[in-house]
């Protein structure tokens, strides 16, 4: 912000033209789970779809088989490419979570550990941004303590926010958020609280970065964030991965299984 | 000696001596000649060089003696001397924008002689068209420097009119930056914590004001710049790429004067004048630039403003002893509301004393302090922050001038450096935040140099040199240990590089060595001349830098923060060979530079995606060595004299990097490709030039052309709750659109009042005449409101018109 500030200055903004480059389609995995752990029961749902070039939309694709947690999901609606199942919330809060999908002839699977959040302490609108008046949202959250955590926070809009708490260890700590504009009077929002691994907090900080517009001068390298799903059709023995074409034959996406604690916010 | 001999020969001697006189009694002179001239008694002509008017010392002016074909330049402290055998000889002293002196010396003792130099300007009525030495040095061993007159810097027309000594030196052949807004300057390929910026001899670790639109250096306080793109002499080292060296103005120590300016960004106010007459003078020199330079965008209360504060004080203790004591603070400041204040920028303190133990033995001493500082305070998170890097410097420097063909330097430096990587504390009671000091790092960095300038025959000179660099890295409050003394991790199924847990962690004592390093750089020029005006030369160097500026943006930004060498991170080592053609045209009135380079460093550190830089405390768990080389060729005309005189500057290069996998299983950075550095630039001209129509009026202009920098652009798009994340294949590959842009400016001098000393100037001028809407970048996103995906294009500067109003009293 500092620095679209000072961009303000003189900067200007078009839209243009541009031929872009493509490659074959990849199968994206969207399978981040919330987990409310105050219901017994969780719908688990996770959306794949295949990658396009930047200017064409994510195809949505049919599976052979997906199994998350050990159970098998199923399409919501034939050709949504959604998968979901009502799965014992127990059976997700642990360690070694699983996710095999069979798609092509092609074996996809992943590995991930549950991640516990903590409940939302205070949410309220604050007295608005400090360049034009943006809908500004006070949040407040005791870390957890004695451990090194990692949160994830959505605040709605498709807004989000990783944080951890290297600074605030075991502490009260309250913070604001700036939307990008003065949001409607009326606007109901959805703002969730989230746990997460560290790789997985590190992922959302990559992905975060890659569909950041900031000013181009201090951009961080554009790359291919890559998850944590992998392609393991091509894979013989774990000892020697020379043939497995995982430098190029890669899913994206990611599996994370986290808790989430929500609450709503009318904008004033 | 050789010289000595042919002096006569060349003169049409000989052939009339071979007329008059046997072979035999020919061959007998000659192997008595120089035998002759061994015995002959040799004296030195030694002293200082300075402005008539102000009492300022010169740097780089000419002292030669046409009759011998020799002659020396003063150095960064006027001071000269060149020895030659006894004898009456003509001397001139000649330096651009100034009358020569020519005198007849009889030189049969060693002779101390201090010149005055007057301004040709000042002493002449009518526009000095008068050739004037300014002559390429076409003899000098010294190859791949360009020095810019404060007088240029302050004619070329930059944005809003504020004239910059970085912005200036991007229209040299072979520097580059990342773009228009970016901070620093890029040499011969090099990244920008690559070069040594030195102000009065002290390091200046960020060179820009507000995040790079300007730059650090008030030129009313400047004297002299000067820019080592390779050939680097022994006594400069520490940054691989170039050394921009800066010194301030003395102070006029006749009279009492002062200038300043009134411009759109800045106002300026410089006054200088005598301690006491011709031995001392103070200067001070400030510049602010306006409060609130945001208000007219936006309705709220905010502060974004720079300020610049320049002192030296200088003291003749006697014919032999100087003193001088300089001094620099800097601040950038910004704040909205109170809730968001960054502050950052340099300080530094210089003692000098130059003593001269003999007529061919300069020395001078310094003592240096300078630091960086770095300050955040977000209320809306409830902290403050600050970073920041110190260094205390003491440096000795003699030059040996052994005779006019022999010129030895040597010298020590020794640089004690303390790292404050940040601290952050609570900025309320309420606030969360847990005060820590992220910790901090010491180190230090010897070396001792010797440099030696040697005329071997008329035609060939050699500059050979060796430094000798030690760096410490001493211990500290905790560091880890990893398995395998490895701290990044690969995960060969995910190919992702991750921070490795570290094994264990040990507490140092700071006068432990957790590292050390030695390395040996020699230097290597020669020159050969052809004839006066044409000269090749090729030159080796080797260079080591121990210290490394974290950033992993395309340009850096004030935050980042700077990392010594130590147990995980190498020092950077580059290896430059370059060679020149050098041709002055018709006396020096045109001068053509053609030099190309090759160079190559190691260890020159990338990071892992996703690397955070800031705050953390174990910053060699994100980073990878790699490696970067660039070559390219540069040329340079320059039109020296006359009322238009300028340049064109054109500069083919190419300037890569690469991360290879550190072993069999891993990817490295980029698939271990090379890849274009984002101040790559494949073709690049600039084109200067300064008309000076008459007493009044004078016109100046740049016209740039560059190819677009590296981009990158997606091969594809996917979704993850609901964000748009554009994914992209190899780095670098594709290009913005060509920059190219026009400025211009015009300077008026209205006549100076009968008995006034006020004298006005009024520059107008307008950057981007054709108001070319240059990209800065090409960035992929979804439109919100549309929600159709969209290339987006950021341009900076668009047409900008200003006036500046300059003044000296």
């Amino acid at each position: 912000m500092l620095l679209s500030g000072v961009a303000l200055l003189s900067s200007c903004e078009d839209v243009i033209e541009v031929a872009v480059p493509s490659e074959e389609p990849r199968l994206i995995i969207d399978a981040m789970v919330r987990v409310d752990t105050t219901q017994a029961i969780t719908t688990v749902r996770v959306k794949v779809s295949e990658t396009a070039s930047f200017f064409d939309e994510p195809q949505p694709v049919t599976l052979e088989q997906i199994t998350l947690a050990g159970a098998i999901l199923l399409e919501e609606t034939p050709g949504s490419g959604i998968y979901s199942r009502e799965v014992s919330t127990s059976q997700l809060m642990r360690e070694e979570l699983f996710l095999a999908i069979d798609y092509n002839d092609q074996i996809f699977a992943a590995f991930t550990d549950f991640a516990p959040a903590v409940p939302i302490d205070n949410l309220s609108q604050g007295p608005g941004g400090l360049i034009d008046d943006e809908t500004e949202l006070v949040i407040g959250f005791t870390d957890i303590p004695d451990s090194e955590n990692f949160y994830l926070l959505d605040f709605d809009l498709n807004e989000f926010v990783t944080t951890r708490d290297q600074f605030y260890e075991g502490q009260e700590f309250e913070f604001s958020f700036f939307y990008d504009d003065k949001l409607e009077p009326g606007t109901e929002l959805e703002i969730s609280l989230m746990g997460a691994t560290s790789d997985f907090y590190q992922y959302m900080e990559k992905l975060l970065e890659q569909s950041d517009d900031d000013l181009g001068v201090f951009d961080t390298p554009a790359v291919t964030v890559r998850g944590n799903i992998l392609n393991a059709s091509d894979i013989e023995t774990i000892s020697d991965l020379s043939d497995a074409n995982l430098e190029t034959n890669f899913p994206l996406g990611y599996f994370a299984v986290v808790q989430e604690y929500k609450q709503t916010i009318v904008i004033q | 000696m050789l010289k000595f001999v042919k002096a006569p020969l060349t003169a049409g001697f000989f052939v009339n001596f071979i007329k008059k006189s046997s072979l035999k009694k020919l061959l007998l002179l000659l192997l008595l000649f120089p035998i002759l001239g061994l015995a002959q008694q040799k004296y030195t002509l030694s002293g200082t060089v300075l402005e008539q008017s102000t009492g300022e010392s010169l740097i780089g002016v000419s002292v030669l003696i046409p009759e011998l074909k020799t002659g020396t330049t003063t150095n960064e402290y006027g001071f000269y001397s060149i020895t030659i055998p006894e004898g009456t000889y003509e001397v001139t002293i000649s330096y651009l924008g100034f009358a020569d002196i020519t005198e007849t010396i009889d030189l049969n003792q060693d002779i101390r002689k201090d010149y005055r130099l007057e301004e040709s300007s000042e002493s002449l009525d009518e526009v000095i068209i008068e050739a004037q030495n300014d002559r390429l040095d076409v003899r000098t061993p010294q190859m791949s420097v360009n020095t810019v007159k404060v007088q240029t810097i302050k004619q070329i027309p930059v944005v809003l009119g504020e004239s910059d000594v970085i912005k200036s030196i991007l229209l040299l052949p072979g520097v580059t930056s990342a773009g228009e807004a970016a901070s620093g300057f890029n040499v011969r390929g090099g990244a920008v914590d690559q070069n040594l910026i030195l102000l009065d001899e002290a390091t200046i670790f960020n060179s820009s004001h507000l995040f790079g639109l300007f730059s650090v250096f008030n030129p009313d306080a400047i004297k002299d710049v000067k820019l080592y793109k390779g050939g680097i002499p022994a006594r400069y080292g520490g940054r691989v790429s170039s050394v921009l060296e800066i010194f301030q103005k003395e102070g006029n120590s006749q009279k009492f004067t002062g200038n300043g300016g009134i411009g759109a960004v800045t106002s300026r106010l410089l006054l200088e004048g005598p301690l006491e007459k011709n031995r001392g003078a103070f200067l001070f020199g400030g510049r602010a630039s306006y409060a609130h330079l945001f208000t007219p965008l936006f309705d709220i209360d905010n502060r974004a403003y720079f300020y610049d504060i320049n002192t030296k004080l200088n003291y003749r203790l006697n014919e032999r002893n100087n003193i001088f004591l300089s001094g620099y603070f800097g601040r950038d400041l910004f704040s909205i509301s109170e809730s968001f204040v960054n502050t950052y920028g340099n300080a530094v303190v210089n003692f000098r004393w130059n003593h001269i133990f003999s007529d061919k033995l300069f020395s001078n001493l310094s003592l240096i302090y300078s630091d960086y500082f770095y300050g955040l305070e977000l209320d809306f998170v409830g902290f403050e922050w600050d970073s920041g890097i110190q260094n205390f410097n003491l440096k000795y420097d003699l030059k040996h001038y052994i005779n006019d063909k022999l010129q030895v330097n040597y010298g020590l430096n020794n640089i004690y450096y303390i790292f404050n990587p940040g601290n952050i504390k609570p900025n309320n009671p309420d606030s969360g935040i847990v005060e820590e000091q992220l910790i901090k790092k010491y180190a230090n960095e010897f070396a001792a140099y010797v440099d030696a300038e040697h005329e071997i025959t008329e035609n060939l000179s050699i500059q050979l040199g060796l430094r000798l660099s030690h760096f410490i890295r001493f211990g500290q409050d905790e560091i880890n240990v990893y398995a395998d003394n490895n701290p990044v991790e690969f995960d060969p199924l995910l190919l992702i590089y991750r921070e490795a847990e570290p094994i264990d962690v040990v507490e140092s004592s700071r006068s432990d060595q957790l590292a050390s390093f030695t390395n040996f750089e020699p230097r290597v020029s020669m020159s050969y001349t052809f004839n006066e005006n044409t000269s090749v030369k090729a030159s080796y160097t080797r260079l080591s830098q121990y210290l490394h500026l974290l950033s992993n943006t395309s340009s850096p930004t004030p935050l980042d923060v700077w990392t010594p060498s130590g147990p995980f991170v190498e020092p950077q080592l580059l290896d430059q060979y370059a060679i020149g053609f050098f041709k002055n045209i018709k006396e020096g009135d045109f001068s053509l530079e053609v030099e190309g380079f090759y160079k190559d460093i190691q260890n020159r550190i990338d990071y892992i995606d996703g690397a955070e830089l800031i705050a953390n405390d174990a910053i060699e768990q994100v980073i990878l060595n790699g490696e970067a080389r660039a070559y390219g060729a540069e040329f340079l005309f320059r039109k020296n004299e006359g009322q238009l005189t300028g340049w064109l500057a054109y500069t083919w290069s190419k300037s890569e990097q690469r991360t290879p996998p550190r072993n069999e299983g891993e990817i490295g950075i980029n698939s271990g490709e090379w890849y274009a550095t984002p101040f790559d630039k494949r073709h690049d001209i600039s084109l200067y030039a300064n008309y000076e129509l008459n007493k009044k009026w004078s016109f100046n202009t740049n016209f740039i052309y560059q190819t677009g920098q590296p981009t990158n652009y997606p091969i594809g798009q996917f979704e993850f709750q609901g964000l748009v994340i554009p994914y992209y294949g190899l780095r670098n590959v594709e290009r913005l659109p060509d920059f190219h842009r026009m400025d211009i400016s015009a300077t008026l001098k209205p006549k100076q009042k009968e008995g006034r000393r006020w004298q006005g100037e009024w520059v107008f001028s307008i950057y981007n005449v054709y108001n070319r809407r240059n990209a800065a970048a090409i960035n992929f996103r979804r439109n919100q409101d549309t929600g159709v995906n969209e290339a987006v294009r950021t341009s900076i500067f668009g047409i900008i018109p200003s006036v500046t109003y300059n003044f000296k009293f």
